[in-house]
């Protein structure tokens, strides 16, 4: 049964529209991200969802209640802000504190709790200290503390880690994991970064000018994007538009400029797309010359560009049917010009459009 | 809901000030357009007939003219000087300037009247160096009224200069002698040219404040007449409201022309734009 | 190169002493022995200082004079504060007409809306003249407030606003509890600043006297032009000690960008 859901909601500002009947159920106890490009409506949804904005449209349902109209601070959610928002004039146990004093909570049982909230988020003795004094890494712990002593019903995330540095969002983000799976809580976080929301979602939204392009988990979304923008998105940085699709039982026989490509069916595959992506690392590349055969779901190319990456070797081929970027660790790289073979394999060209 | 709360914040100031300022400044414009009950600019009319009133404010306006010259003249070096001085030195030349700033115009009129008056200071030192033989009468005259209002507004215009000049990047002067500018060629053709605006509005504000100002025309102008000084003679002592009102609008309106032209030649002359 | 900055530290020196000497030749006279005012004094003694307290019009209209102030002051918050959190914090329509509206009584010539008071607050509106006075000063000291406070807001990160409602604070006590503890130093600065603006006035207070109602500075005004005599020069010195405290306070607290900024 769903947490909450948005309900056709529309929302526009300075005449601009930012969503449009949008719609999103989201189950409790999950964490969902909000993924995509600057402009595509994420943060707008998340602050729809805390009650900072009004909808023009569209119902906000929670828990079977409409909570369309019910201002901000009567929510009871907890928000963490990318820039921490935290009170510069008061202690970092008065923050924590802070939404307990409003509500109430007797003076020793909060004391207690904000003590709780301490060692869960790696800060015990820090109550004392002011925000001008924490790091990065640690003001932000302190306005997740803040936000879930109050045990809020939704924790929503705004880019909470892009002000940090690399190394820091690495092991922020799986504290912020472990902390959601350990109290079971329901969350929505924003982010640009696709690693950050693959590796700690249990579902992922990938969101493009106000519209969910696909939400689903992350594995299904890394290994079957549903449209072009997705794919894009995820890194399949190759895309080729085929003339002509032809179901055959287990294989889709798909074909270009009189070439032949099979790629295997699978459970995801929607039926009569027919631009294919490849990623840049699942090509196979070999050296090849006219006088050898051409192998199955090859084409014959060029050499165009070779860029090194330190990891492996880029390269753009030029072949009949277009020009394709592909990775490849090698020892003894490809020289501009040389003659090569671009092979796809049959299960990892997927099927957007 | 947040509308009802935002007319709520700004209600009782709006209210408060409509009541208190709008519409006493603005009944009394009207009042001078009436003349026994029809609307006429008749008061203005018989206002600049009269020489004596015209004598007023041409000596009011050449009053705040030499004023300004002088504030500008003397101000701008002293400003070039102070903003090149390191953190320490240059916030004290602040504070000395500041201070005047705050203190009252009477007691900054009050000092001249000892310095310039026929047995002032000024006169004692110049009669014992054998440099005059009479005294010289300054007090009372033109003469005193701008040394006053250039006295008040001097800090004005260092203050507000040196904030333009400390915004000019080291950089862009770095760049100036790296192409060869020697360092009179640098003030003239990059300092200068980007204090324009600067310069400009302390010119206004200079220029209008000295037009307006009371105090210090009142103690150090004697029987001279300037155009606020005459607004204040006719609103209390001759009782003559009707002239006090043309006065007090054409005050009004000299100000505001002078101060669209400064929003208008700053937003022109701004080299960012 | 070395010559010119000479030449140009001279000027400046020169203009400083034009600046100051003034100030210091009547701190000077101020100790003045005798019975009337010359410099350089003849002897020396504090009887003039002690004259102040005789005379019973600088104690009554010191006393005016603070307590317009202060009030006025007090008003100029009460209506200036939330004016000014509105104005920094929202867009809408209208705003650059009520803005002007609020910074409109320094661009009209004091000595014009002095005359404005009289005739309509304290005639038409018939009101006292204590009264008139107090409002007179809240309407030249409220631009004051609003431009300090709205400066202090600027640059104001409003996501701890937000922070404290999403915790479940109202509007009112967010307002109280997170905005202003952080803008306290640019309220206590603002409070300075108008206060003395307000205690210095000369402009609207000259209109608006009464049998036994005046302010400290009218009443000045009025000694200095039928005696001379350095009590009046006392009573400067007095008053540039206050404001170099005031001066200094306000530096601690916000800083030299204080006053140069426009």
């Amino acid at each position: 049964m769903a947490l909450f859901t948005l309900q056709d909601i529309s929302v526009a500002y300075n005449k601009k529209e930012i969503l449009k009947d949008f719609n999103l159920e989201i189950e409790k106890g999950q964490l969902v991200s909000l993924l995509g490009p600057s402009g595509c409506g994420k943060t707008t949804t998340l602050r729809l969802i805390a009650g900072f904005l009004q909808s023009n449209n569209g119902k906000f349902l929670f828990k079977d209640k409409d909570y369309t109209k019910v201002p901000v601070n009567k929510r009871n959610f907890g928000f963490v802000f990318q820039n921490y928002a935290l009170f510069p004039h008061m202690t970092v146990a008065d923050n924590i504190a802070f939404g307990l004093r409003l509500r109430k909570v007797p003076k020793a049982e909060a004391v207690k709790r904000v003590e709780r909230m301490l060692e869960i988020v790696n800060l015990e003795g820090y109550g004392k200290r002011f925000p001008s004094e924490l790091s990065g890494g640690q003001r932000q712990r302190v306005a997740i503390a803040r936000a879930l002593v109050i045990e809020p019903d939704i924790l929503l995330f705004d880019e909470p880690l892009s002000n940090l540095d690399a190394n820091l969002r690495v092991n922020m983000r799986v504290e912020i994991r472990r902390i959601q799976q350990e109290l079971g809580i329901t969350t929505v976080y924003v982010s640009h970064d696709q690693e950050e929301c693959f590796s700690i979602s249990d579902q992922v939204a990938i969101m493009n000018k106000g519209i969910i392009e696909q939400l689903s988990d992350p594995a299904t979304i890394y290994k079957y994007p549903a449209t072009k923008f997705v794919a894009d998105f995820i890194g399949f940085k190759n895309f080729i538009e085929f003339e002509s699709r032809e179901d055959k039982g287990d294989t889709v026989e798909l074909s270009k400029n009189g070439r032949v490509f099979t790629v295997e069916k699978h459970t995801h595959m929607s039926p009569n797309k027919k631009v294919g992506a490849v990623r840049p690392d699942d090509f196979l590349l070999a050296e090849w010359n006219e006088t050898q055969v051409l192998p199955s779901n090859g084409i014959p190319g060029k050499i165009k560009i070779t860029t090194f990456l330190g990891r492996s070797y880029q390269y753009v081929v030029s072949t009949p049917i277009g020009d394709f970027t592909v990775n490849k660790e090698m020892t003894a790289p490809y020289h501009v010009g040389q003659e090569v073979v671009l092979i796809i394999p049959k299960d990892q060209m997927v099927l957007v459009e | 809901m947040k509308r009802r709360y935002l007319y709520l914040l700004l209600l009782p100031g709006l209210l408060f000030l409509t009541v208190f300022m709008v519409i006493p400044i603005l009944s009394m414009i009207g009042t001078t357009f009436h003349d026994n009950g029809t609307i006429s600019v008749k008061g203005y009319i018989d206002f600049f007939k009269d020489d004596y009133f015209i004598k007023i404010l041409l000596t009011t306006l050449r009053v705040s003219l030499f004023t300004t010259l002088i504030c500008i003249l003397i101000g701008f070096p002293v400003s070039y000087y102070i903003s090149k001085l390191q953190a320490r030195k240059k916030a004290v030349f602040l504070l000395l300037t500041i201070f005047p700033l705050l203190t009252s115009p009477v007691v900054r009129s009050f000092s001249w009247m000892i310095i310039i008056g026929k047995n002032g200071v000024l006169n004692k030192v110049l009669l014992g160096a054998g440099l005059i033989n009479q005294p010289l009468e300054i007090l009372y005259t033109p003469t005193a009224i701008i040394i006053g209002l250039v006295h008040l507004f001097l800090p004005l215009v260092i203050v507000t200069l040196v904030g333009v000049m400390e915004n000019i990047e080291m950089d862009l002067l770095q760049a100036a002698e790296s192409l060869g500018a020697s360092k009179l060629g640098v003030f003239l053709k990059i300092v200068v040219p980007l204090c324009v605006p600067g310069l400009v509005i302390g010119s206004i504000l200079v220029f209008v404040g000295s037009f307006t100002a009371y105090t210090t025309p009142a103690l150090l102008g004697g029987k001279q007449r300037v155009i606020s000084t005459f607004l204040y003679q006719n609103a209390i002592t001759l009782n003559d409201w009707k002239l006090a009102s043309i006065v007090a609008t054409i005050m009004i309106v000299v100000t505001f022309i002078i101060i669209a032209i400064m929003n208008g030649a700053a937003k022109k002359l701004n080299p960012k734009g | 190169m070395q010559e010119k900055n000479r030449g140009l530290a001279l000027f400046t020196f020169l203009v400083f002493v034009f600046l100051l000497g003034p100030l210091l030749i009547i701190s000077i006279t101020s100790f003045e022995g005798g019975s009337i005012l010359k410099f350089p004094p003849e002897e020396y003694s504090f009887k003039w200082y002690e004259n102040i307290f005789q005379v019973e019009m600088f104690l009554s209209t010191f006393k005016t004079s603070i307590i317009v102030s202060v009030a006025g002051n007090i008003l100029a918050l009460l209506l200036g504060v939330p004016a000014a959190y509105a104005l920094s914090r929202f867009d809408f329509a209208g705003k650059g007409i009520i803005n002007g509206i609020f910074v409109s009584p320094i661009l009209i010539p004091g000595i014009v809306l002095g005359f404005s008071f009289l005739r309509y607050i304290v005639v038409a509106y018939d009101l006292p003249i204590y009264t008139s006075l107090f409002i007179g000063h809240t309407v030249i000291m409220l631009p004051f407030v609003i431009r300090v406070i709205s400066s202090s807001l600027t640059n104001f990160d409003f996501s701890i606003e937000e922070a404290a409602l999403s915790l479940g604070a109202s509007r009112l006590g967010t307002f109280f509890s997170i905005v202003v503890p952080n803008i306290k130093s640019g309220i206590i600065a603002a409070v300075m600043i108008a206060f003395l603006e307000s205690f210095n006035n000369v402009d609207i207070s000259v209109y608006m006297t009464g049998p036994g109602v005046s302010t400290f500075p009218i009443q000045m005004l009025l000694y200095v032009e039928n005696y001379f005599d350095p009590t009046v020069a006392a009573i400067s010195v007095l008053l540039m000690i206050i404001t170099a405290l005031f001066m200094f306070i306000v530096e601690r607290l916000m800083g030299l960008s204080y006053f140069t900024k426009r």
